[in-house]
């Protein structure tokens, strides 16, 4: 399919870049409807607790308060009023019980968002606090109970046999069996075994979550922030028993998304809101709000391998917990879908993995740029370099002798094909000039270099529909819900269609996301765009083109003729009028895995694959560390837009670096201490490697659109254990939590020289 | 955010008698950068705020003295100071700090005053001022004050201001061969408030060094003079004290743990980065370009 192309593969500039530059892109954030009313939350100060009781007097008798309303409320509009992807397990607003800090318990409407902020202060909740549990591993077994009983969703079949479990804060247990581990370690060499751990992290778009709903008798118009336009009309219209003809959802560019703007999360609330007030209502998060919403999720991994004398790992055991907070979002897909990629991108021929979901009582964790496997990738890549280094084998060297290469069977029972694992490696040891000498530093300031290699397969089975509509001039509109959320995919999609329609790309348009105009999209998610998409706009952009050269045919013109397009519409409709549509629907192969063995023959259509490579610095008096050079070199197949690809990974390793050294969710007293970006430390400019590449292999993903396939996560995948692996290179000590702060690192190095510093 | 009025008036005049007691209602604003961060979340409501750009030109001014002595008005933002060739000439430590004193963005509306005024120790200005010797310029309904700049901050986010008092500048004493240096570090980003500031300034006498000034910020409840570094380092050579003052640093300063690190970590940064301070304080040019 990769033939020679002449729109795809170019670095056409972003279309929507100046709009956004001189401020004229549309945002929701910054939509207002006539006659609108503000909501404003009132939100639990504890953890864990029953709600004795709600008094909102004082915030109803504020005067410009037009309604307070609470779960009972929101029962009487919508009586069952619970929803999630995985589990329909979140009340709109809290029922009961809360179950996390900062759970919207009640909600102000005024006309005046002030005025709104003001009484929902004023709003009295009486709880009785319960004991909470806020550890993945402790949930496992804590006499804690976040649910009482499970509710899994009807979406998904392999979950309903977790209907109606009582008494667990295990949501979903994942489990894969390949070869015989116990026989292999029992066999082995050599046994490694460590445990390593991440913290809870947040998005942070800038553009916070935002719903405008507006409900009209029995049709509702939903305008949101969000990265699933289809997904969110078919909840809605599953909490209302409406078709999903009466339930339009819109969203325009996003303001980020990194995976907090999946499935429902402001727009339920918003719905309720608006049948209570019977006008439209605007429910605008602040940024402190978006930390008690969605967050990444914290994970414990113990992880072991059994080697040969030569290097070669024979078997790898692995269980991952995943802390899901509160309700399970997402997290039950990420155990699964991520979890079978534990034991890393490598030829093992016995693997065992284990993995669980747990409730705690944090603010809830989904998706996050990764869907789980930057946790992953910490723990194994870390693990895989204390190995190599105890083995006396170069750490690159030790990586290629286990290396999964294409024709290998993955531990999931699915052959690799178009993965170049190998490829990026070799990649990236050369442009480290890995094979040279290199600079220890001396004294106090040491160096040292690290690199780290991690893989995705696509999350399956997806579907993308697309519309694409040739007008009379010969221009062309492309109809997807594809959300553009700082990606490019707008841009990637009109390359795709002037590339199949020999339309320029200054005369297609791509609308913004439109459940009423724009066909059916599973979501923006997991970097699925570019490939499931991508296929769905070439099939329809194929199908328009046939339909013009039955046109052609039809007013009599021959063969290979260049009459021009406007002039095939003058001919037929006597005049510049009419349309020519092409849709399509695609969706890949798949085989969904058995259940005791998590084996699948077709896990995926494509994996991804990224690997980091950096040197730091660290000075041994303080711990701290800085970056000096860091590069990402990732398999894309063949870019769409060369420029878009590079800065994707490049967004992608900055925004794991922040998670890697510096952020992180305090809780403290069952209270989130840091809901803020003056406390919640993000990377600036000055936190930036001093020395940043980005780049690809030369590949080609066969079954992609154009030998494409998706990169939006690959960047995330290798940063952080590269960085824990060049610090042990620079000073001999491991960190094995994140993130990475300078006094774990001056700790380590206390511990190393034989003195432990207090915990004062 | 709650709403509030805005009063603009085109005098310091005015603006103190518009300010009136600390629970009245109405506070003066000056860059706001600060005032915002609590004024969000509802810690601070003020009914009304003072704000203080259109007072006179003189208040936004640096001007230089004969001898090398500033005067910075209170209204002056960190950029304006930051770029000021005459600050980079007659007190370039104060240059250094700022080049890395948060971001641009905040430096561009954050004042002088206001950042002295706020009272928060995480702050690098104070310390330097401290170890400069610089006064600050307090002026109130009764009149005009100067008080040095150590003994401006009382407690955590508290000064000694009285209520309807404003800082209307900040004299920095004609530096001469004195030789300074500010080193901070931060343990969350880079332009995180600071977990450790430290400032010290002396003149050498040969390779002695005499009227020894130390301060610390951001690791104590308030920016404040080290008085057992600057007697560790009198009269001595600085490569024999380095040890000792570094020692006496982490057992004079009071530190806490907090989200910027433990108590024990802070003591360890701070011996480490005492020693530090006076080796880049020695290898500074006096005075001059930076």
């Amino acid at each position: 399919m990769a033939g020679t192309t002449t729109t795809v593969g170019r670095s056409f500039p972003r279309m929507e870049g100046r709009a956004k530059v001189t401020g004229r892109a549309e945002y929701v954030y910054n939509l207002r409807l006539p006659n609108m009313l503000h909501a404003k939350a009132c939100r639990s100060t504890i953890s864990h607790g029953r709600i004795r009781s709600i008094d909102t007097s004082a915030a109803e008798a504020t005067p410009g308060v037009h309604h307070v309303v609470t779960g009972a409320d929101i029962c009487k509009v919508l009586p069952e009023p619970f929803y999630g992807p995985a589990f329909h397990d979140q009340p709109i607003l809290a029922l009961e019980k809360v179950r996390h800090y900062g759970e919207p318990i009640a909600v102000v409407l005024a006309a005046d968002p002030h005025v709104a902020e003001l009484a929902a202060q004023r709003i009295v909740v009486d709880y009785e606090e319960l004991p909470a549990v806020f550890d993945e591993v402790e949930a496992m077994t804590s006499d804690v109970i976040v649910h009482e009983e499970l509710k899994p969703a009807g979406t998904f079949a392999d979950l309903k046999h977790l209907a109606g479990k009582r008494d667990t804060n295990l949501a979903l247990d994942y489990h894969l069996r390949h070869g015989d581990a116990d026989k292999a370690f029992a066999e082995a060499d050599r046994v490694f075994e460590h445990t390593f751990s991440t913290q809870q992290t947040m998005h942070t778009p800038f553009e916070p979550m935002i719903a405008i709903a507006d409900v009209r008798n029995s049709a509702a118009t939903v305008y949101t922030s969000t990265q699933s336009p289809s997904f969110v009309r078919y909840e809605l219209a599953r909490l209302l028993g409406w078709p999903e003809s009466s339930v339009r959802v819109k969203t325009s560019h996003l303001g980020g998304g990194f995976g907090a703007k999946v499935y429902v999360k402001t727009e339920a609330l918003a719905l309720a809101l608006s049948m209570i007030a019977h006008r439209p209502v605007r429910l605008a998060l602040t940024m402190e709000e978006q930390f008690y919403t969605i967050t990444k999720h914290p994970s414990t991994f113990r992880i072991a391998s059994a080697v040969d004398k030569n290097g070669k790992v024979t078997a790898r055991k692995c269980e991952v917990w995943w802390n899901g907070g509160a309700y399970a979002d997402i997290g039950p897909r990420v155990t699964q879908k991520s979890g079978f990629t534990a034991a890393g991108p490598y030829n093992i021929d016995n693997v065992s993995i284990d993995s669980y979901a747990l409730y705690t009582n944090r603010p809830p964790a989904g998706a996050l740029r990764g869907f789980g496997i930057p946790q992953l990738v910490w723990a194994y890549e870390s693990h895989t370099d204390i190995i190599a280094r105890e083995m006396g084998i170069d750490p690159v060297d030790f990586r290629k002798r286990n290396i999964l290469r294409n024709g290998r069977m993955q531990a999931v029972g699915t052959v690799v094909k178009d993965g170049e694992f190998e490829a990026i490696l070799d990649e990236l040891a050369k442009r480290m000039d890995w094979d040279k000498p290199f600079d220890r530093g001396s004294g106090t300031v040491r160096r040292g270099r690290g690199v780290a290699i991690g893989f995705k397969a696509s999350i399956s089975p997806t579907t993308s529909s697309a519309i694409v509509a040739v007008n009379a001039d010969g221009s062309c509109i492309v109809y997807c819900s594809t959300v553009d959320m700082g990606q490019g995919s707008d841009t990637a999609m009109a390359q795709i269609a002037s590339e199949v329609l020999d339309i320029p790309m200054e005369k297609i348009r791509v609308v913004n996301p439109d459940t009423d105009v724009t066909p059916y999209d599973m979501s923006t998610l997991g970097s699925r765009s570019t490939f499931h998409m991508g296929h769905a706009v070439r099939l329809a952009a194929a199908d328009a083109r046939e339909k013009l050269l039955a046109l052609a045919k039809e007013i009599g013109l021959p063969e290979g003729h260049n009459t021009p397009v406007p002039e095939l519409f003058v001919r037929k409709f006597g005049m510049s009028a009419g349309a020519i549509i092409g849709s399509a629907n695609y969706i890949p192969d798949f085989t969904p895995p058995n259940y005791s063995t998590g084996q699948s023959p077709n896990a995926t259509p494509f994996w991804m694959s990224g690997a980091t490579g950096v040197e730091v610095e660290v000075d041994t008096e303080t711990g701290q560390m800085r970056i000096l050079r860091m590069i990402n070199v990732c398999d894309i197949g063949k870019a769409i837009n060369p420029v878009v690809v590079e800065t994707q990974i490049s967004g992608a390793a900055v925004m794991q670096l922040g998670f890697t050294v510096s952020e992180e969710m305090v809780i403290e007293n069952g209270q989130l201490t840091n809901p803020s970006l003056a406390d919640y430390r993000i990377p600036g400019i000055f936190d930036m490697p001093s020395v940043m590449e980005s780049g690809f292999v030369a590949a080609d993903q066969q079954n992609g659109p154009f030998g494409a396939k998706g990169v939006g996560e690959s960047g995330t995948f290798g940063v952080s254990p590269a960085i824990a692996n060049a610090i042990e290179d620079a000073v001999g000590v491991r960190i094995t939590k994140m993130p990475i702060k300078a006094e774990a690192i001056y700790r380590a190095l206390c511990v190393k020289q034989g003195r432990e510093l207090s915990d004062d | 955010m709650k709403p509030f009025g805005l009063a603009e008036p085109a005098s310091l005049k005015d603006a103190i008698a518009m300010i009136g007691d600390a629970d009245s209602g109405v506070r003066p604003i000056a860059g706001g950068s600060a005032l915002m961060l609590m004024m969000k979340p509802g810690i601070l409501q003020p009914e009304t705020l003072v704000s203080l750009r259109g007072i006179e030109p003189r208040y936004s001014s640096i001007e230089t003295a004969g001898d090398g002595g500033l005067f910075i008005g209170a209204m002056t933002t960190l950029r304006r100071m930051e770029l000021s060739a005459d600050v980079a000439r007659h007190a370039p430590v104060v240059t250094q700090a700022l080049r890395r004193l948060s971001n641009v963005r905040v430096r561009n509306i954050a004042t002088l005053g206001g950042h002295l005024a706020h009272g928060d120790p995480h702050l690098d200005l104070p310390p330097v001022l401290i170890a400069l010797r610089a006064k600050v310029h307090i002026a109130g309904r009764d009149g005009e004050r100067q008080i040095d700049v150590e003994d401006l901050f009382r407690s955590y986010l508290e000064t000694s201001l009285d209520s309807g008092e404003l800082i209307t500048g900040v004299t920095v004493p004609a530096q001469g061969n004195r030789k300074s240096a500010y080193i901070k570090h931060t343990t969350r980003s880079a332009d995180d408030w600071p977990a450790l500031g430290l400032a010290v300034s002396f003149s050498l006498d040969g390779d002695v060094l005499r009227d020894v000034r130390a301060a610390i910020g951001a690791a104590t409840d308030i920016p404040q003079r080290l008085k057992s570094v600057e007697t560790a380092l009198e009269g001595k050579r600085a490569a024999d004290a380095l040890q000792g003052a570094g020692d006496a640093a982490a057992a004079e300063a009071q530190v806490h743990s907090d989200a910027r690190g433990s108590a024990a970590y802070k003591r360890e940064l701070i011996r480490v980065f005492t020693g530090r301070v006076i080796r880049k304080a020695m290898e500074s040019a006096a005075g001059g370009t930076i």
